[in-house]
C-alpha cells in the first residue's frame, strides 16, 4: 500500500488526465465463428485517428481465417486470406464507419474461435504539456514510466495467453 | 460505445472471455432495431430488451437477466476459465420478417476498477495521488492473477503433451510386438506346412 503521508505540490493536470483518458478506445472480443459464416464489426472513426487491428485464431481446423477491412467508401484497406494472426495499423483518411469482417466461408465443418483487438486513437499523454510551466515532477515521471511499463506488460501477456491457448488447442486435438 | 455488429432478431450471439478467478467484468451494451420503413436503425425501440446470460467454465449460470435496450451488466468470476457471455433479444417476432436485424453496440472491460471521479475532483491533492496509486496497484494485481492463471494452463498443456507422447510410445511398442509375434507365427506355420508336405 502506498504511504498515506504522501505530501507535496501536485499539479491540477492530473485531473485532465482523468478526463482525457477516455479518448482512446480499445475493444477486444473473442468469439466463435461457425463454418461457412462471416462476422462483421463496425466502428465510427474520426479522420486522422491512428487505428490498429490485430487478430488471432485460437482454435479450429488449420487455425486460419479470412480478414477484410474497408473504409466508409467501400475501399478495401486490408485483405488477407487464410491468415493465422496479423496486425494492421492505418490512419483514418476520412470520417465515417469503418467495417472489418472475418470469414470462415472456406471451411466446411470446422468452427473457429477468433480473437481481435481494435484500438482506436493513441493514448493521450498522462500529463499534457499545454499548460505546463515546469517540467514533470519526479512523482509524475514515475507515474508515466509505470504506466508505459504496465501497458507493455499487458500487451505481452495477451499475446502470450493467445499463443498458449492456440498451442494447447493443438495438443488437445492431437491427444484425442 | 463504439464497436457494433449485426445479428438476426432471434439469434443468440456469444462471446468468450478467458479470465482468472475473482475478476470483475463490466459490460456496456446498446441495442437498436432495424426499421424497414425508415431504412435505418431506430434510436430506441420501446419494449426491446436483451437477455444477457453469463456461463462459467463449469457450466453454471452466473448471470441471467433481462435488460432494457441499453444497459450495464457485471459479474465476478469464481473459477478461472472460459466464461461465455451470450446476448439474445426478447423479441417475439418471427425471424421470417424480412430485413429484420439488430445492431448491438458492445464494450466489455475485464479486471478494471474504475476511478471514482468524484474523489479525483476533490481539491485535496493527497487523495488524488492515493486514488491513482490504488488504481495502479489494482491493475498490477490483475496482471499477477493473469500470470498465475497462465501457469495453471501451461501445466495442463504440458500434461496433455506428455500424455500424447506416452500414448505414442505405448502404441509403437504394441505395434512392434504385434508385428514380431505375427512374423514368428508365420514362420512357424510355413515350417510346419513344409514339414507336413515332406519337402524338408
Amino acid at each position: 500500500m502506498p504511504p498515506r503521508s504522501t505530501r507535496g505540490p501536485l499539479p491540477p493536470l492530473l485531473l485532465v488526465w482523468a478526463l482525457a483518458a477516455c479518448a482512446a478506445r480499445a475493444s477486444e472480443i473473442t468469439f466463435e465463428l461457425p463454418d461457412n459464416a462471416k462476422q462483421c464489426f463496425y466502428e465510427e472513426i474520426a479522420q486522422g485517428t491512428k487505428c490498429t487491428l490485430e487478430f488471432q485464431v485460437i482454435t479450429g481446423g488449420h487455425y486460419d481465417v479470412d480478414c477484410r477491412l474497408e473504409d466508409p467508401d467501400g475501399i478495401v484497406l486490408y485483405k488477407e486470406m487464410k491468415k493465422q494472426y496479423d496486425s494492421f495499423t492505418f490512419t483514418a483518411s476520412r470520417n465515417g464507419t469503418y467495417k472489418f469482417c472475418f470469414s470462415n466461408e472456406f471451411s466446411t465443418f470446422t468452427h473457429k474461435t477468433v480473437y481481435f483487438d481494435f484500438q482506436v486513437g493513441e493514448d493521450p499523454p498522462l500529463f499534457p504539456s499545454e499548460n505546463r510551466a515546469t517540467a514533470l515532477t519526479q512523482m509524475e515521471s514515475a507515474c508515466v514510466s509505470i504506466h508505459e511499463a504496465l501497458k507493455s506488460v499487458i500487451d505481452y501477456q495477451t499475446h502470450f495467453r493467445l499463443r498458449e491457448a492456440q498451442g494447447r488447442s493443438r495438443a488437445e486435438d492431437l491427444n484425442t | 460505445l463504439a464497436l457494433y455488429f449485426h445479428i438476426g432478431e432471434r439469434e443468440e450471439k456469444c462471446i468468450i472471455k478467458d479470465i482468472p478467478s475473482d475478476t470483475l467484468v463490466v459490460g456496456n451494451y446498446k441495442v437498436q432495431r432495424w426499421d424497414i420503413h425508415k431504412h435505418d436503425f431506430l434510436e430506441s425501440a420501446p419494449g426491446l430488451g436483451m437477455f444477457v446470460t453469463v456461463t462459467s467454465p463449469s457450466g453454471e449460470v452466473l448471470l441471467s437477466k433481462l435488460y432494457g435496450p441499453q444497459g450495464t451488466f457485471s459479474f465476478t468470476s469464481y473459477l478461472s476459465g472460459e466464461h461465455i457471455i451470450c446476448f439474445q433479444s426478447n423479441s417475439t417476432r418471427f425471424a421470417v420478417v424480412a430485413g429484420s436485424k439488430l445492431r448491438i453496440h458492445l464494450d466489455i472491460r475485464v479486471g478494471e476498477h474504475f476511478l471514482d471521479e468524484s474523489a479525483i475532483q476533490a481539491k485535496d491533492k493527497v487523495n488524488e495521488v492515493n486514488v491513482r496509486l490504488e488504481h495502479l496497484i489494482e491493475q498490477i494485481h490483475h496482471v499477477t492473477k493473469e500470470q498465475d492463471y497462465e501457469r495453471e494452463r501451461e501445466e495442463k498443456f504440458r500434461k496433455t503433451s506428455e500424455e500424447t507422447n506416452s500414448n505414442i510410445l505405448w502404441w509403437a511398442i504394441v505395434q512392434t510386438l504385434i508385428l514380431i509375434s505375427i512374423g514368428i507365427w508365420q514362420i512357424k506355420s510355413l515350417r510346419d506346412f513344409f514339414i507336413s508336405k515332406k519337402l524338408v
